[in-house]
């Protein structure tokens, strides 16, 4: 199927991978902490309505991470030298289960943001433009993450060289949107943020 | 000495042959043959939960959604909170396919206690060959292939707030129900005597 028939995306030129590429990591090298609002739809072919939650994402460069959902429960994830420590509700954990996922999530997450997705050995990636974005589409190369990610897909606004959105689409054909909004780039963040 | 073991081997026999009775319940008359659980009837609703699974001292966090698909089968999808499907099942009374497992859960005796416990949670009818009440209560009991469920209904709003399955002798799973109608349960909670395994759903709404 020729997705760009859909979808009115254009394959990018050569050139432009080039330049794009340089751009944002490029720019990735300026960023120290990124703060920014996020919006999650889980959709279901099978529900009449995509379940949405939101919450706050913090980054601090190098490795520090707190993905919080707000609304409409309290969840919050906080990734920090290799370990996850969670708070759900109030109750806390660390998690060793199932740290392989939240591993390569840590991962896409930091790796979007700071521009070092291209070099990706898992994935093979493919770009493209539209009207007001350039979208990378990642396709895993390997038999372990192809059983549950069929592919991600990586909105880059025109004018802004970090990630608006990310379209995380399962085997299954259901996907999870998530919008970033609000974004605050080297805004001051306190440590105390990555404590759960 | 040895009388003293006898007494105690005699006495645990009698305990743990003690039949499985609703504490302070009377049997009442059969006024009906059939019991409706309605918490998961309505095929409009989609049936979206935070769920919290407590296992053997680990916890798993994720969200919970259920819909009515057709007459007799229901679709139960658990995710993660960032979305990724751990599982995805379809299920009725007889019938159960699995559509997709993550590889971590995909254990026989993970799915078959999953498998049973959202068939109970989301079955409509249930035959009923006793009726019991206490004071709260009007308890219906329903013969399960080789156990037992007793439908706890509040007398004062006719509401289901409990479901207890026994074997002959003891209580194996208990679920709990709170709800501001007879169509819908806010807060869920499955609780399970012979492993320790607990799951907790509650409403999210958008």
């Amino acid at each position: 199927m020729n997705l760009t028939v859909f979808s009115q995306e254009q394959k990018m030129a050569a050139s432009e991978i080039t330049s794009f590429k340089a751009t944002v990591e490029k720019e990735a090298k300026n960023i120290k902490s990124l703060k920014t609002d996020f919006v999650q739809y889980k959709h279901l072919d099978f529900l009449s309505k995509d379940i949405e939650t939101s919450g706050k994402m913090y980054f601090k460069q190098p490795n520090l991470l707190n993905w919080q959902y707000t609304k409409p429960y309290q969840y919050s994830i906080v990734f920090k030298n290799n370990k996850v420590y969670i708070n759900d509700q109030g109750k806390k954990s660390k998690v060793d289960a199932n740290s392989k996922m939240f591993e390569k999530i840590n991962k896409m997450i930091v790796g979007s943001v700071s521009g070092n997705m291209f070099d990706d050995k898992e994935f093979t990636i493919a770009y493209f433009k539209s009207k007001d974005a350039y979208i990378v589409k990642l396709t895993p190369k390997t038999a372990t993450i192809k059983k549950y990610i069929n592919q991600i897909d990586l909105h880059f606004p025109m004018r802004d060289t970090t990630v608006s959105e990310v379209k995380l689409t399962e085997p299954s054909g259901d996907f999870t949107r998530i919008i970033f909004k609000n974004k605050q780039l080297n805004a001051k963040i306190d440590d105390s943020i990555f404590t759960n | 000495m040895i009388r003293f073991l006898q007494i105690s081997l005699l006495s645990f026999f009698l305990i743990s042959c003690k039949s499985y009775q609703v504490e302070n319940a009377v049997a009442k008359e059969l006024s009906t043959t059939e019991y409706k659980n309605l918490y998961f009837s309505d095929s409009k609703t989609d049936y979206v939960y935070k769920a919290t699974i407590e296992v053997y001292g680990n916890q798993l966090s994720g969200i919970f959604i259920a819909k009515r698909i057709s007459d007799t089968t229901h679709r139960v999808v658990f995710t993660t909170d960032f979305g990724n499907t751990l599982l995805d099942f379809e299920l009725s009374e007889n019938d159960f396919k699995v559509n997709y497992i993550q590889e971590d859960l995909n254990r026989k005796i993970i799915v078959n206690t999953l498998r049973d416990d959202f068939r109970l949670l989301l079955r409509i009818d249930h035959p009923v060959q006793e009726i019991f009440e206490n004071d709260e209560s009007i308890i219906y009991k329903s013969a399960d292939k080789k156990w037992f469920n007793y439908f706890f209904e509040s007398k004062t709003d006719k509401r289901l707030t409990k479901i207890i399955t026994a074997s002959k002798s003891k209580e194996k799973i208990i679920l709990g129900f709170e709800s501001k109608s007879t169509i819908f349960a806010q807060n869920i909670t499955i609780q399970h005597k012979n492993i320790k395994l607990k799951i907790t759903l509650n409403q999210i709404t958008n």
